[in-house]
């Protein structure tokens, strides 16, 4: 069975739609939402709505959290603390409504998904590198745990003699006896300067997954973020993947 | 001779009945009526009696007086005018209704029933309470996995989610239901999920602050709020 993951859609409906028709196409049974559904973009209402529509499991992201008024935006880089503002004021009590069914992680066959890491999911950690991915390999008991989060399409292989490794590869087949923690990376703001939208097919037959790189109507976002008067950097960094 | 009944939770606690041209009402035990809970006054209010009005009069009462759902500062009494006044509802009548009290002697009587002593004793749990865990609490009434609650963060989550901070019992509850936030030392809960399905003494809200005493149902829990002072 295929089944699509997809994370950090951050209110970009331009990207959204182009991966749910590349989702399509590719013929994936299934799509699960890992988190962070508004923030940063000027769609929120409509992202929410189409995640809803199409996702079976769908997680909650700090941006949606803090978006519903559950967290303060205290941690909160300054920019993305200014289009949370905008965000709050943007989003319908309906779309709000929907939110409020998100979970903050799930399970799956044999693979545990969550926004940030298996760690107090609501503390919000990022995995950046091997140190880092250390201590979230004891805290799920699943072969693969995917997250979302930081926006950085990377995966970390903990080998059966507990040695762990950092990859940046399109492909990735499961060995039998390792354990991975897996960054899906970003629909709708992709930080790996590769300013396609990002998302991953799972193959849970053959245990293998890939990368899929999708390209979209950028010049189409930008003028609408503009047009919101969302923070310049926001909408500059979208044409680089930075 | 006029009749004042005292009600909880629509439960007929006393009737008193009074010859004096003044009745006082408070908490400490030197007034007439004492209503001896936290969100009563010492001296909370006072009804004067003279040429057959009687006149309700508020002493700037911390949590107010209140005629018919009106608060009131000064108010001339009308035959079976509801008073409330904390958790308290006190019927006036002109006259005494039924013979039946035996509460209309001399000047006036309190009855301590045991109704009120069950008040009295649940109010000073809530305050040993309030005082052990170092804030608000949430008192779980019916449907809940726990007696009490602490509300000690900003913002307190209410629903059916496994991560929620207090879990909820009920049919087409959301994940989220509800939250209870502190804005300025003030407590307010919002209904987050689907419409109708957290309220506050009965009346589904989509957002309202929360007093002291008042009682929260999401979906079929239902808590009652105990402020910290």
């Amino acid at each position: 069975m295929k089944i699509a993951l997809i994370s950090d859609v951050h209110g970009n409906l331009e990207a959204l739609e182009m991966v749910l028709r590349d989702i399509e196409k590719q013929g994936a049974e299934k799509v699960h939402f890992l988190g962070d559904v508004v923030g940063y973009g000027c769609n929120p209402n409509e992202c929410v709505r189409l995640i809803d529509k199409h996702c079976e499991i769908k997680l909650l992201g700090n941006h949606d959290y803090a978006a519903m008024g559950l967290e303060s935006t205290e941690n909160f880089n300054q920019l993305a603390r200014a289009s949370m503002e905008w965000t709050q004021t943007t989003l319908k009590q309906k779309a709000i409504r929907v939110l409020a069914d998100f979970e903050m992680d799930a399970v799956f066959l044999d693979y545990y998904l969550v926004h940030s890491s298996p760690t107090e999911p609501d503390k919000w950690r990022y995995i950046l590198n091997i140190d880092q991915s250390r201590v979230h390999f004891e805290n799920f008991s699943q072969a693969v745990c995917f997250v979302g989060h930081s926006h950085s399409p990377t995966y970390f292989e903990k080998d059966s003699t507990g040695q762990i490794t950092q990859h940046c590869k399109p492909e990735l087949a499961f060995n039998d006896g390792s354990r991975y923690i897996v960054n899906i990376g970003s629909v709708g703001q992709p930080r790996d300067n590769d300013p396609r939208a990002c998302y991953v097919i799972v193959d849970t037959d053959n245990k293998k997954m890939n990368y899929r790189r999708i390209e979209y109507d950028i010049l189409k976002t930008q003028e609408k973020m503009r047009k919101a008067k969302l923070p310049d950097f926001l909408i500059e960094r979208l044409a680089v993947g930075a | 001779m006029p009749e004042i009944i005292i009600k909880y939770e629509d439960k007929i606690i006393e009737r008193v009945v009074s010859e004096k041209k003044r009745i006082s009402i408070g908490r400490t035990p030197d007034n007439d009526i004492v209503l001896d809970n936290r969100g009563v006054s010492r001296k909370h209010a006072q009804i004067e009696f003279n040429d057959n009005a009687a006149v309700i009069i508020d002493n700037e009462s911390l949590n107010g007086t209140f005629v018919n759902n009106r608060k009131v500062g000064e108010e001339i009494l009308r035959d079976g005018d509801e008073i409330t006044i904390g958790k308290y509802n006190l019927t006036y009548n002109s006259q005494v209704q039924r013979d039946e009290s035996g509460a209309h002697l001399d000047g006036t009587m309190v009855l301590k029933t045991k109704k009120q002593k069950e008040l009295i004793k649940r109010d000073q749990y809530e305050k040993e309470l309030v005082q052990q865990m170092g804030g608000s609490v949430l008192l779980g009434e019916e449907n809940t996995d726990f007696s009490e609650y602490q509300i000690d963060q900003n913002v307190t989550t209410i629903g059916k989610a496994k991560f929620v901070h207090v879990h909820v019992k009920g049919f087409m509850l959301s994940g989220i239901q509800a939250k209870i936030v502190k804005e300025h030392d003030q407590y307010s809960i919002v209904n987050l999920g689907r419409k109708g399905k957290t309220k506050v003494n009965g009346e589904p809200i989509s957002r309202q602050s929360l007093k002291n005493g008042d009682l929260i149902q999401v979906g079929k829990s239902v808590f009652t709020f105990v402020e910290g002072r």
